[in-house]
């Protein structure tokens, strides 16, 4: 009984150990390291600028360099999209120490905001959180004269629908989902998503874990507009999810290109960022293509919350990454749609032909956003768990 | 959540010995840390699965068994029978593959004990994340182990391992094994080696010495190795997204999906609740077995 008791305790704190570690967020990318890495070792990111010194990433505008608050700026962003060489850049430019927090799902970053337990200055929600912390009156407006580089923003994203006029919001980087091809299993042409799904491809398909998405494609497949999702929209696409699902092998939003890399799967509809490393890495192995029904882009961009205690130590940094050289070695390490037509200016001819980063401007022109759509959240997730099990 | 189910055993056990307050001096921080990290944050969560929630998925206090009736469906049980299925399968490997491993390192001599007993550890030392990682590098269709057979001449194409209930077994069974050797282990060393000497003078075979004297002598290790590597199996999610893939979701997958993209912390709090509960009468049917036996 002695005994008894003492492994019970042993067992009780050990398991209380054993939920720490495994409560401990599921990682965003395999290694912190990986990214980078791939970038740094192809040609392109060669061509780039190397870490610029102060007085070469000094802005044309006349920015202040110096403002009333203290030396600090607390960013909570996403993990594996802001390069450390940039932040270091700007703390070498201003004197600001920037403390990094990171999240790897917008939901995340909202709840530890509006849980009230960390103090952020800026965070990097994507367009459909935008739009619902604009509505709740979260966030701050941006002081615009502290940021004139704002005019190097391509005009298309300087009229975005959830912040037509930037008064909130400043785009990081954008980019659309489509289908990665493995040319050397998959021979027959893929033109969009009906052509993925086939039963011939059953368990060679890796898609984003993220219903939303999942459900995006199920309606363009069927000729509905994505954001309607209504209970109506979701009973027409459940035969199509109830087909598609199953031929899925993996489901994996944070780095789908491990499992089209390790050969598991020959078929990826992934982010385009994801898909620009697979064609850089491999060109010949890998082909790109956005989907005849339709895809939507997705803007992910900086915001100040109205909790900020350094708002415009905020707004340097966003003036800051809007210059073009630092916007191209932002490029460099993560290839997605630089919203940037300055720093854009500056990528090599390989990086801007790479088709999954820069997708044809008309296409582009055409491509919606998602919209928030609440509530509803809960139920397209239900959809997709419950047609997984079934 | 699952803390506090085996946190009961002691308390109530200081009960039992009447403890004086030096005791309690001692007892103390212990006391304020089951307090802080499992009375408290279970007390939330129980309170977070009778309430709602508005669109951004912030907290509404109004009171709703909403929760409750939509966890009780089939298709949460289904998945969470599926999830039990896994975590059974784990502790059976565990304990058929960690029994000899923590006899032998129970019975070895003292001098090398130390040093098996932390080569058991040594995989601690490196995150489990990363551990899984290079599973995934080992298992993959290019993978080093399918690599290997198919330049061996075993298998002629290669074998999909990876993303499927094998691999996600194998994942819990990997990080799980030390947490059934160490308790074995324990109780491997302090078993009293006359006990086998004497069944053996008394007639027994290895067979029964084994099953009426080592297995009853070892039980209280065997039953907390078997509670350390099931409960956390069952709701364990990052290994099982990565192994699995996210084709085969396991409660835990589900539970930590209602914390995040699905914005309803209530559900999943719920689910929480109701996993505490089952574990709680799990153990408490271990235990009740516990004294059946002693009497």
């Amino acid at each position: 009984m002695k005994i008894k008791t003492h492994l019970l305790t042993a067992a009780a704190a050990a398991i209380a150990g054993t939920l720490f570690l495994s409560g401990c967020d599921k990682p965003a990318t395999p290694a912190p390291t990986e990214a980078p890495a791939e970038a740094a070792a192809t040609p392109e990111a060669t061509a780039t600028p190397e870490a610029p010194t102060p007085e070469a990433a000094a802005p044309a505008a006349a920015a202040p360099v110096t403002n009333d608050e203290p030396k600090e700026l607390n960013l909570f962003c996403w993990s594996e999209y802001v390069p450390q060489t940039v932040i270091d850049a700007f703390t070498a430019k201003t004197g600001i120490k920037v403390n990094v927090q990171n999240y790897a799902s917008n939901e995340e970053m909202l709840q530890k905001l509006l849980s009230g337990g960390g103090q952020y200055d800026l965070l990097q929600p994507s367009e459909y959180i935008v739009e619902a912390m604009i509505k709740e009156d979260m966030l701050m407006p941006l002081d615009q004269s502290l940021i004139p580089n704002l005019k190097n923003l391509a005009p298309e994203f300087r009229a975005l629908d959830f912040d037509p006029n930037n008064k909130f919001s400043v785009p990081w980087m954008a980019g659309t989902v489509g289908i990665v091809i493995n040319v050397e299993q998959v021979t027959d042409p893929i033109t969009g998503f009906a052509d993925v799904f086939q039963e011939k491809y059953k368990g060679k398909i890796v898609v984003l874990d993220d219903a939303r998405e999942i459900v995006s494609w199920a309606m363009a497949t069927n000729g509905i507009p994505m954001n309607d999702i209504t209970d109506e929209n979701i009973e027409k696409i459940r035969p199509t999810l109830q087909a598609w699902l199953p031929l899925v092998k993996v489901y994996d939003s944070d780095s789908p290109k491990t499992a089209m890399l390790n050969g598991d799967v020959a078929l990826g509809i992934v982010w385009s960022g994801e898909g620009a490393l697979l064609l850089d890495q491999e060109p010949d192995k890998f082909k790109w293509v956005l989907p005849k029904e339709g895809t939507h882009l997705f803007v992910d961009s900086l915001v100040v919350p109205k909790t900020a205690k350094h708002p415009k130590n905020a707004e340097m940094f966003i003036n800051f990454i809007l210059e073009p050289e630092i916007s191209a070695m932002i490029s460099a390490d993560f290839p997605y749609l630089n919203p940037n037509v300055e720093g854009r200016k500056l990528l090599s001819p390989e990086q801007l032909a790479n088709v999954a980063s820069f997708p044809p401007s008309e296409v582009v022109a055409e491509l919606q956003t998602f919209k928030d759509i609440g509530e509803q959240s809960s139920v397209v997730d239900d959809l997709i768990t419950t047609i997984k099990v079934e | 959540m699952a803390a506090s189910a085996t946190a009961t055993p002691a308390p109530s056990a200081a009960f039992e010995r009447k403890p004086g307050l030096g005791a309690w001096v001692f007892m103390a921080p212990l006391l304020l840390w089951l307090l802080l990290f499992v009375v408290v944050p279970t007390g939330m969560l129980i309170m977070t699965s009778f309430v709602e929630r508005d669109s951004l998925g912030r907290l509404v206090y109004n009171f709703t068994w909403e929760n409750y009736i939509r966890a009780f469906d089939w298709k949460w049980l289904k998945i969470l029978l599926v999830s039990i299925w896994y975590a059974f399968l784990t502790t059976v490997i565990c304990m058929v593959v960690g029994y000899p491993v923590a006899y032998f390192i129970g019975r070895s001599p003292d001098r090398f004990r130390t040093l098996l007993i932390t080569l058991v550890m040594i995989p601690f030392w490196t995150s489990f994340l990363i551990r899984t990682y290079a599973w995934i590098a080992i298992l993959s269709r290019d993978g080093l182990l399918n690599s290997f057979l198919i330049s061996a001449s075993i298998i002629p194409a290669p074998i999909g391992m990876m993303y499927t209930p094998f691999a996600i077994v194998l994942g819990l069974v990997y990080t799980y094994l030390p947490f059934m050797i160490l308790p074995i282990y324990t109780s491997v060393e302090r078993m009293d080696g006359a006990m086998i000497e004497a069944a053996y003078d008394l007639g027994a075979g290895p067979v029964r010495a084994f099953s009426k004297v080592i297995i009853p002598l070892t039980r209280p290790g065997i039953v907390a190795g078997a509670l350390l590597v099931f409960v956390p199996s069952v709701a364990m999610f990052a290994i099982t997204t990565l192994m699995g893939g996210g084709s085969n979701p396991t409660i835990g997958e589900i539970i930590q999906k209602q914390f995040t993209s699905a914005r309803n912390m209530p559900f999943g709090a719920a689910l929480g609740t109701l996993l505490l509960v089952l574990f709680c009468v799990a153990l408490w049917a271990t235990r009740a077995r516990g004294r059946d036996d002693a009497d």
